[in-house]
C-alpha cells in the first residue's frame, strides 16, 4: 500500500469516527429529542442548562403560549441581537432573582418544559 | 494654654462665663471650637466623658427601644472626648447635589441650601478627617488606574464612585478625634476644654428667646453654671434630643419643639449585607471594588456603585451605595444562569466571578420614626430616651429598583449580570446592619414649622442657640456624614465668627 492511500484512508476513518461521535452521541454536540419547538430551542447552545435556569420561572405560561410569544420577536439566528436590544430597553426578567433579558428567560422556561 | 480640665476638680459653685460654650466633644464640636481657635472669642468646650472609654459614663447613653430591631441607644455612639469618632470606618464621600434638593418623590425632602454651600468647606473637613487629597470621583478612576478596570457601567442608572478613607498616623485607621486633636484644643489659647462635664439642662429665659444658663454636674457629684453668651448643641442626633426635650421648665414641649420636631425624622443608614450576587463574566474585579486600595501617596480609596441623579429621578429611588463584599461561589442554577445568559449575549464567561454585594441605603425621611422621652432617668437624673424605630417596604422597594437596574446594566454593558437575594420583608431585615449615623432629629429648615433649625444652624424661635451636627440633615444621603457633617459644622464656624464679633 502506498504511504498517500494510508494516510487517506486513515483521514477518512477519523471523519468517520468524528461524525459519528457528533451524530449519535453527546460528546461534541447535545442531542435533544425533538420537539415543536426546535425553531426557538436550537438558540440556546447548551438547553440543559437553560432548562436548569427555566425550571426557577415560578409562573410560566404553557409551553405553546410561551412559543407564540417567542416567536413574535424571535427570528431564526437573532437571540443576541434581541437580548441586546432588550436589555437597552429595559426588558429584563428576573428568574430565581437573576436579573436576565426576557427572551432569555422565556426561552429558558421553554427549554424547561420540553 | 490651657490643658484639659477635668469638671471634677473644679471648685464647687463654680461660674463659668464664656462667648461661646459648646455641649459635645465629639467630630462637630472639637473641629468647631479649632475653626474658631485663635479668635477672640473665649470658649468652654464641654464634653461628658474623658480621654478613655467608661461604662459608667457610657451607661447614660441607655434607652429604650420599640418597632424593628436597632442597634441599642448606647452602642452605635461613645461618650467620650472625641464621641463616635473613636470607632468609626473612616469612610468619606461627599453628598451629593441632588441629596440637597427638594425631591418630590422623596416626601420631606430638601436642604435649605444646594451643595455649593458646603463646597468652600470641604477641604477643610477633608483635612480634619485626614484623607488625603479631594480625588473621589473627580479623578478616582485614573488614580487607581493601575490596580484594575473599572466595570464598563455606562449609560446607565449607576456608576463606580469612590470612598476616600480616614486615616490618621502611622497604622492607626482612621482619625479619632480625640486623641487627635486634643493637644491642638490645649494650644488654643482661647478655647478651655472641659471633661467629664454632663450638662443637665439648657435654661431660658422667660420669653424663650436666650439661653441663660447651662446646668452642669459630674458623676462625682459636683454642680457647677455656664452662662454663655452662645451655645452650640454638638451631641449627635440622640443626644442633642435628649436636651432639648429634658429642658422643658420654660417652654414646656422642650426648647426647638414648639411645632413639635425635636426628635421626629430620626434615620440612619440601613447597610443590608448580601442583598445580591454580582458576576463578572471577565474574571476577577479589580480588587479596589472588595478591599481598601492605597495609592502611592498615601491615600486610601475603594469604589462602590453610586446612583447617577438621573436615574433616582427618573426611578423614583433614594441614594443608595453598593459595594463589594467578598468572593462567593454559585449554586447550581447560578451556573445556569451565566452559561445561558452569556451564550445569549455572545461573551465568553468561562473565567467568570460571584461575589457577594452590600449596601448603604438612604432612608425616605419619616417623622415617626422618632425620639421621645421615657420614664427612666440617668444617673444625674435626666430622663432617658425611647425610640421608635421603623423601616419601610418602600425603602426596600425603592433599593431593589436600584440593584435591578445595576443587573440591567451589566448584562448591557456585557460585563456581568446579577441575582437579587431580597424579596421580602424579612429577607432584608435578617440581613440588616446599620451605619449608626444618627440624622435628622433636629432637622433644618427656613420654615419653623418643618425644621427645628434655620438654614444657619440656629433653633427657630432662639436667638442663641445652634445645633451642629448631623441631626440637622433634614434628608440623609447614603453617603457617610462624618464629612459632610464637618463641612456643615465649619460653615456655622464662619458664621458665628460674623454674628459673635
Amino acid at each position: 500500500m502506498r504511504r498517500r492511500n494510508l494516510i487517506a484512508g486513515v483521514m477518512a476513518a477519523g471523519a468517520a469516527v468524528m461524525a459519528g461521535l457528533y451524530r449519535f452521541t453527546d460528546l461534541l454536540v447535545m442531542h435533544y429529542p425533538p420537539t415543536p419547538y426546535d425553531d426557538l430551542l436550537v438558540q440556546l447552545v447548551d438547553r440543559g442548562q437553560a432548562a436548569r435556569l427555566g425550571a426557577k420561572v415560578t409562573d410560566a405560561a404553557g409551553a405553546a403560549s410561551l412559543a407564540a410569544e417567542l416567536r413574535s420577536g424571535l427570528k431564526p439566528g437573532t437571540l443576541r441581537k434581541v437580548a441586546e436590544a432588550e436589555v437597552a430597553a429595559g426588558r429584563v426578567a428576573e428568574v430565581d432573582g437573576w436579573v436576565l433579558p426576557k427572551t432569555v428567560a422565556l426561552l429558558s422556561a421553554l427549554a424547561a418544559k420540553v | 494654654m490651657t490643658a484639659l480640665i477635668d469638671a471634677r476638680t473644679l471648685a464647687p459653685g463654680t461660674h463659668l462665663q464664656p462667648d461661646l460654650a459648646i455641649i459635645g466633644g465629639g467630630p462637630a464640636g472639637i473641629a468647631l471650637a479649632l475653626a474658631l481657635a485663635g479668635s477672640k472669642l473665649d470658649i468652654l468646650l464641654l464634653e461628658s466623658g474623658g480621654l478613655n472609654f467608661d461604662p459608667a459614663i457610657q451607661k447614660m447613653y441607655s434607652g429604650a427601644e420599640s418597632g424593628v430591631r436597632y442597634a441599642p441607644l448606647d452602642a452605635g455612639r461613645l461618650r467620650q472626648l472625641g464621641g463616635g469618632s473613636n470607632h468609626w470606618g473612616g469612610y468619606c464621600r461627599p453628598m451629593d447635589e441632588i441629596d440637597f434638593e427638594a425631591r418630590d418623590w422623596v416626601p420631606h425632602s430638601g436642604w435649605p441650601f444646594s451643595r455649593k454651600a458646603l463646597e468652600p468647606y470641604f477641604p477643610r473637613a477633608q483635612a480634619l478627617v485626614e484623607a488625603g487629597p479631594w480625588i473621589y470621583d473627580q479623578k478616582g478612576d485614573a488614580d487607581n488606574a493601575a490596580e484594575g478596570s473599572v466595570l464598563p457601567l455606562t449609560g446607565g442608572g449607576l456608576y463606580t464612585s469612590w470612598f476616600q478613607f480616614s486615616k490618621m498616623r502611622g497604622d492607626i485607621l482612621p482619625t479619632q478625634f480625640g486623641n487627635r486633636y486634643k493637644d491642638d484644643l490645649v494650644r488654643a489659647p482661647n478655647i478651655k476644654p472641659l471633661l467629664h462635664a454632663n450638662v443637665t439642662a439648657i435654661r431660658l429665659a422667660p420669653d424663650a428667646k436666650q439661653v441663660t444658663q447651662l446646668d452642669v454636674a459630674t458623676l462625682t457629684g459636683k454642680h457647677f453654671t455656664v452662662k454663655p453668651r452662645y451655645t452650640v448643641l454638638a451631641c449627635g442626633g440622640i443626644e442633642n434630643v435628649r436636651l432639648l426635650l429634658a429642658s422643658n421648665d420654660v417652654m414646656k414641649t422642650g426648647i426647638g419643639n414648639q411645632n413639635d420636631l425635636v426628635g421626629r425624622f430620626f434615620a440612619d443608614n440601613p447597610i443590608p449585607r448580601d442583598v445580591a450576587t454580582l458576576v463578572s463574566f471577565a474574571g476577577p474585579l479589580a480588587p479596589f471594588y472588595g478591599a481598601n486600595q492605597t495609592l502611592a501617596d498615601g491615600t486610601i480609596m475603594r469604589a462602590t456603585f453610586a446612583t447617577t441623579a438621573r436615574f433616582c429621578r427618573a426611578a423614583k429611588v433614594a441614594g443608595s451605595l453598593s459595594t463589594i463584599e467578598q468572593p462567593v461561589e454559585l449554586d447550581e442554577t447560578g451556573k445556569a444562569a451565566v452559561i445561558t445568559t452569556a451564550i445569549a449575549l455572545g461573551v465568553d464567561a468561562s473565567n467568570a466571578r460571584a461575589y457577594s454585594l452590600g449596601c448603604g441605603m438612604e432612608l425616605m425621611p419619616d417623622p415617626e420614626r422618632r425620639l421621645t422621652l421615657s420614664g427612666q432617668k440617668d444617673a444625674l437624673g435626666l430622663p432617658r430616651l425611647k425610640l421608635d424605630m421603623r423601616i419601610a417596604d418602600e425603602d426596600f422597594a425603592r433599593f431593589r429598583r436600584t440593584l435591578s437596574e445595576l443587573g440591567r446594566q451589566l448584562l448591557a454593558s456585557k460585563a456581568g449580570m446579577l441575582k437579587i437575594l431580597c424579596n421580602k420583608r424579612e429577607d432584608w431585615m435578617t440581613r440588616m446592619d446599620w451605619g449608626h449615623h444618627h440624622l435628622g432629629t433636629t432637622r433644618m429648615s427656613s420654615d419653623p414649622k418643618q425644621g427645628v433649625v434655620d438654614a444657619d444652624g440656629l433653633v427657630h424661635g432662639m436667638g442663641n442657640l445652634y445645633i451642629a451636627g448631623s441631626s440637622t440633615f433634614p434628608s440623609y444621603s447614603a453617603s457617610n456624614p462624618t464629612l459632610n457633617l464637618l463641612a456643615l459644622t465649619l460653615r456655622l464656624g464662619d458664621h458665628l465668627k460674623k454674628v459673635m464679633a
